[in-house]
């Protein structure tokens, strides 16, 4: 086991450098720079554009330099952790993604448990009592939660909120702890607010998990060994738990790591329909307006992540499914 | 310890499942007895509900099936000394399957061993974690009291190298390994019942030899019935004392090993006999099958569902419900053909 995890690191280094390379071609494709969006938009508004006052703008973004200097620049400053300036927010990459990331995280892992604990136990009882009632009304929020796009969710809900309270759900923070510092206050206030949004996001997520466990845990259900089980005296609810749910769960828990990248950006047209301030929109409006270090950063991190989630899904399923661990071995 | 002493009574079982093809009745009328440490043999082709008889024992029917009739009177013995006094008579149909009284029994009294030992044991748990499951379950034992009585029982099931075999998944064994596995699983609470459901069938002749040889030996050693479940009626020969032959969900016939061989009465039984190939025979002889096809389950016939593939049908046939006849001493069969005999009863 452990050689594997050795094996899979090493193999791991290579890998990300060539992800370094291609999240900064990505950054790189379309055409101009950062400038060329900035001057648009300053002509747009009836600016005239000083050629001398660009010129020295390009010098000091580095832009006038070669690709390959620029990659070279960036790798290095990486090492060092310094992921470069963000042209828009006119501050360090990192201040901008660190700035969001503790809202992110929270949202995101908030509606990662709630997708967990509502799904979970609604999948087990509906593929226990198929074609019950129950089963039916499961099914039916499962195909709603699949087939609604959440922008839309997010828009329904919110004008149904303000329907029913007046209140308009516009960030996570109400109007006074919006710029203050974090503080229990301002948690406390964000708590308040953060149910509406995880429920949205939460919302395909647990739909998708119901329909699948359902599915996984009815073809398991009819299994030889639950009879086997059964037959041994053991009460229904204790064999569920033990053989079928159990043996169900392994691909769903096993694929946990692969949801790592999803708890960064996750939410993005959520987020900018309920103006969140998480890293989702950043990014977005970062590739927008060509503010390459800031999106070159967050799709790196994005690929790290995705990486090194896929490496946690391989040992969780080793450490799960003792077919798998073996197999290694052998 | 064998005793002639009556351990199960099945009489005129029906298990039914309402589908919604229509309904299927996979157990329609079997009576037959289990004695105290003998082994009845179940014979039948494929879907004349050997399979949910046994089923219908533990109640472990799956649904929709369920027992629409008949009784399960399942006879419990305390030892006194040596001498066995009746304790009490349980009537396994009238318990409620997911109850705690026939969870009780469920491994404990009566145990099954099922056809494929692969998918029949979890792949994912050892094979220690699912002995001493059963045995953690039915007896005030410590963990390792249980691994020890674990460990005693794959001994006894000759399974090689028990202390490492012990922690190890299925899929790192044999069949014939596995099945020993399944054997020591459902004999680790000392059962007086053991349903074996086709123990054999998936595997190679070889080991099956031994898994029988194996079965009889544990079955003087530990003393309890077995009701062996199988469509192959060499190993009933060898098996069994009593058998009953099933066809569509009745039992056909029923009498000792012997007598079902060579005085069988029921054309059906007569039939499947016929249908064995015998090495002392002509080998450019065609080997007779029984004409004709089993019937869809959802339209049996009427009267008598062997009558359109019966060599000695009469018209009555195809109308009268056979009855249950005793022809000779414990030997009953469902036939007109002995509908005169004096012990005839009207029994379906």
């Amino acid at each position: 086991m452990i050689s594997f995890i050795a094996r899979r690191l090493v193999i791991m280094i290579p890998l990300l450098a060539l992800l370094s390379i291609v999240s900064f071609t990505i950054i790189q494709l379309p055409p101009g720079d950062y400038l060329t969006t900035y001057i648009q938009q300053l002509e747009a508004g009836g600016q005239v554009v000083d050629e001398a006052e660009i010129t020295r703008l390009r010098a000091q973004y580095g832009l006038d330099q070669s690709v390959y200097v620029q990659y070279l620049k960036w790798m290095g400053g990486i090492f060092r952790g310094d992921f470069g300036r963000s042209f828009h927010w006119q501050a360090p990459v990192m201040d901008v993604i660190m700035d969001r990331l503790p809202v992110t995280l929270i949202l995101s892992f908030s509606s990662l448990v709630v997708v967990y604990v509502v799904a979970v136990p609604i999948a087990i009882l509906s593929a226990v009592y198929q074609y019950s009632v129950f089963d039916y009304f499961a099914t039916l929020f499962g195909f709603i939660g699949l087939a609604a796009p959440d922008f839309l969710l997010a828009l329904v809900i919110s004008w149904l909120f303000y329907l029913l309270t007046g209140a308009m759900v516009t960030s996570l923070f109400s109007l006074p702890f919006r710029d203050a510092p974090w503080s229990l206050a301002k948690f406390v206030d964000m708590i308040s607010n953060v149910w509406l949004p995880i429920i949205i996001i939460g919302m395909a997520g647990t739909a998708g998990l119901m329909r699948t466990l359902r599915a996984t845990l009815l073809d398991e259900l009819g299994r030889a060994y639950v009879t086997t089980a059964r037959a041994k005296g053991l009460s229904e609810s204790r064999l569920l738990l033990k053989y079928p749910v159990r043996i169900a769960l392994n691909p769903i828990f096993s694929t946990i790591g692969w949801l790592l990248p999803a708890l960064i950006n996750g939410g993005v047209l959520v987020g900018i329909v309920l103006n969140l301030q998480i890293i989702g929109p950043a990014l977005m409006q970062a590739t927008l307006s060509q503010d390459m270090y800031l999106a070159g950063s967050i799709i790196l991190i994005l690929s790290v992540l995705t990486v090194v989630g896929t490496l946690i899904s391989d040992i969780l399923l080793a450490w799960l499914d003792p077919r798998i661990r073996y197999g290694e071995a052998n | 310890m064998v005793g002639n002493k009556t351990l199960l009574e099945v009489k005129g079982l029906k298990t039914y499942f309402p589908l919604d093809e229509g309904l299927v009745r996979a157990v329609d009328g079997a009576d037959f007895e289990i004695q105290q440490g003998r082994t009845l043999g179940v014979v039948g082709e494929s879907g004349c509900g050997k399979s949910v008889t046994a089923q219908s024992i533990l109640r472990i029917v799956p649904p929709p099936g369920d027992i629409l009739e008949g009784e399960l009177l399942f006879h419990r013995y305390s030892k006194e000394g040596d001498a066995f006094s009746m304790a009490d008579v349980i009537d396994l149909a009238k318990l409620d399957p997911r109850g705690r009284e026939i969870r009780t029994i469920r491994g404990n009294e009566i145990a099954m061993v099922f056809q494929e030992p692969m998918t029949s044991l979890s792949p994912v748990h050892t094979m220690g974690n699912q002995i001493t499951e059963a045995i953690l379950l039915h007896q005030e034992t410590s963990k390792a009291e249980a691994r020890e009585k674990a460990l005693d029982i794959l001994h006894r099931v000759g399974m090689p190298k028990p202390s490492q075999t012990i922690d190890s998944y299925p899929f790192e064994l044999s069949g014939g390994m596995r099945q020993r596995g399944m054997i020591a699983m459902a004999l680790s609470c000392h059962p007086s019942l053991l349903i074996a459901d086709e123990p054999t069938t998936a595997l190679d002749v070889t080991t099956e030899a031994q898994i029988l040889d194996l079965m009889r030996q544990l079955q003087e050693d530990l003393g309890m019935a077995i009701m062996f479940i199988t469509h192959d009626l060499g190993v009933i020969a060898e098996m069994a004392e009593t058998a009953v032959v099933m066809y569509l969900g009745k039992v056909v016939e029923r009498a000792d090993v012997d007598t079902l061989y060579y005085d069988a009465r029921h054309p059906y039984t007569q039939a499947l006999l016929r249908s064995i190939p015998r090495i002392t025979e002509d080998r450019r002889k065609w080997l007779e099958a029984i004409r004709g096809m089993v019937p869809d389950p959802y339209n049996l016939p009427s009267g008598c569902p062997f009558h359109p593939r019966c060599r000695s049908a009469q018209g009555e046939c195809r109308e009268v419900e056979p009855p249950w006849v005793e022809v000779e001493p414990d030997h009953w069969a469902r036939c007109i053909l002995y509908a005169d005999s004096t012990t005839a009863t009207a029994q379906g």
